[in-house]
């Protein structure tokens, strides 16, 4: 089975700290994993390395097969077209109601309108934000927000979703359902899905990987079951997923 | 046996805020590599359009021309229209004192279409449309929506100056003819209420000062100034950064250096071209 992503030797600088330190890391295609640590702990500047949104200080950084290192602007976007992707602060067009922001990615690709609206009517129904449709950004709450984003990002089918901040906004109902909906997802073909939380049962019975990042170096990588079995002699890992060693 | 804490439990210190792009010498340098960079992109963009390997943003250039044209429609012929009169009340007090009309028209006719509406149109083009487009990529900047353009695949130069240029380009060229017809008829109207001078003239000087080289550059100029003021308007929303506060900044900057721009590239197209 190929890697959806593949992390060698990967540093960040940011304002002249090293906010990434030395990350290696492998999620295979269909996996789902889950990147946990405390806030300022590193997880959306991996995600963001992950989107090609930055650079990496220093390391390789492969995404569905192909190095982001030196990609043309083209073949980049082109990738990106595979990726959907759920950003922490406002991804949303503030300009564009909830249905034109959702149809964004599909705008610049073949296809007619008639398509488009089919696209989004059912991404709509799926994540039951029926009646927001024309509603702009701004009057949502925070959660519809990230359930629109959610939606924006599913919309292309993508292979690889990066989820930054699982359950910022989203009741546990909420995230349940969501997650739901990308188990069926997952039924009809591999989707990867790269999500970050402060919490390491986030993604409940679905995940497979999980790796704690703790002042930008990653302490643990394994799979949920264990990370369970290393707890009792993982202080570091205690004090990271509970607050206390 | 428990594996003592690798994580170092103290706060995690705040990273210090990042860096406004294009701030100082260096940074200006930036900014006209990076004015330099979106043109090449641009033209690739528009290349690829006409080639039909890439899609016009229907609804954003829709919006763009709305918005930026002709939304300045009003304020482009009250002003083409009030310097028309103005120029018609002095060349009519000027002519009563000297019986020179045929060198008077040509001077003005020449001033008109060469210099005053090219640069009357680009100021209000820098004004609306350059502005409008500077805060608009600087909230774009601020709030993080370029990351989500980026994130889908589109590019934030395809999605907000490829559309707002090309309607910026039609509509200069679109008030340059015709605030050029607002300044003469409101200038003729005022000359032929005031003095006896009759229409042939203004005619006469009309064809013979517009030469086709002449016509080009006097439509070419608007065209030039609009490219300016779009890069100008780029450079300086994209400078805003994550600040909050640099969204004003960029209204403030777009503005100022579009108008000096403008006036610097319409002296060097007088020095190169001797018209």
């Amino acid at each position: 089975m190929t890697n959806a992503l593949e992390l060698s030797g990967v540093f960040q600088h940011v304002g002249g700290r090293c906010a990434l330190e030395a990350i290696d890391l492998v999620v295979p295609q269909g996996s789902w994993l889950l990147l946990v640590g405390r806030n300022g702990a590193g997880k959306s500047l991996l995600a963001r390395l992950v989107l090609g949104l930055d650079a990496p200080s220093a390391g390789r950084v492969r995404v569905l097969g192909q190095d982001l290192q030196g990609l043309p602007r083209g073949a980049l976007a082109a990738l990106r077209g595979r990726l959907g992707a759920v950003l922490q602060g406002g991804a949303l067009l503030e300009g564009l109601s909830v249905i034109e922001n959702l149809v964004l990615p599909l705008r610049a690709r073949p296809g007619g309108r008639a398509q488009l609206a089919r696209a989004a009517r059912l991404v709509i129904a799926t994540l039951r934000l029926d009646g927001l449709e024309n509603h702009p950004p701004r009057s949502l709450s925070l959660g519809q927000r990230r359930q629109v984003e959610l939606a924006r990002a599913l919309i292309h089918r993508p292979d690889l979703l990066v989820w930054d901040g699982l359950s910022d906004g989203l009741d546990p109902a909420a995230v349940r359902d969501t997650l739901e909906v990308l188990r069926a997802q997952r039924g009809n073909r591999p989707l990867t899905l790269i999500a970050t939380d402060n919490r390491a049962d986030a993604l409940g019975d679905g995940c497979d990987q999980v790796a704690v990042l703790e002042r930008g170096r990653l302490i643990f990588d394994g799979s949920p079951a264990a990370l369970t079995a290393a707890l009792p002699q993982r202080l570091d890992l205690r004090y990271v997923l509970t607050g206390r060693p | 046996m428990a594996v003592l804490a690798v994580s170092d439990p103290r706060p995690l210190a705040a990273p210090p805020p990042p860096r406004r792009p294009f701030t100082g010498l260096v940074g200006a340098v930036e900014g006209i590599g990076f004015a330099a960079l979106t043109l090449v992109r641009l033209l690739g963009l528009y290349l690829r359009i006409l080639g039909g390997r890439a899609r016009l943003d229907v609804p954003a250039f829709a919006a763009a021309l709305r918005q930026s044209g002709l939304s300045i429609l009003p304020a482009i012929t009250l002003v083409t229209l009030a310097v028309g009169a103005i120029l018609g009340q002095q060349a009519g007090s000027f002519l009563r004192r000297f019986d020179v009309p045929e060198l008077l028209l040509l001077s003005t006719t020449y001033a008109v279409v060469m210099e005053l509406v090219p640069l009357l149109v680009g100021i209000l083009v820098a004004g609306r449309a350059g502005v409008d487009l500077a805060v608009r990529q600087a909230n774009l900047s601020v709030s993080g929506e370029v990351d989500g353009l980026l994130a889908i695949g589109i590019d934030p130069i395809a999605y907000t100056l490829g559309p707002t240029l090309l309607a910026m380009l039609i509509m200069s060229f679109a008030f340059a003819v015709w605030g050029g017809l607002m300044t003469f008829t409101a200038a003729f109207l005022w000359l032929s209420l005031e003095t006896a001078v009759p229409p042939a003239l203004f005619l006469d000087a009309f064809t013979s000062v517009i030469a086709p080289a002449d016509l080009l550059q006097a439509i070419g100029k608007p065209l030039l100034f609009a490219l300016l003021i779009g890069l100008i308007a780029t450079v300086n929303g994209t400078a805003a950064g994550r600040d909050p506060q640099g969204v004003g900044a960029a209204a403030t900057r777009t503005m100022i250096g579009a108008v000096a721009a403008i006036l610097l590239a319409d002296l060097a197209v007088i020095v190169l071209t001797g018209r």
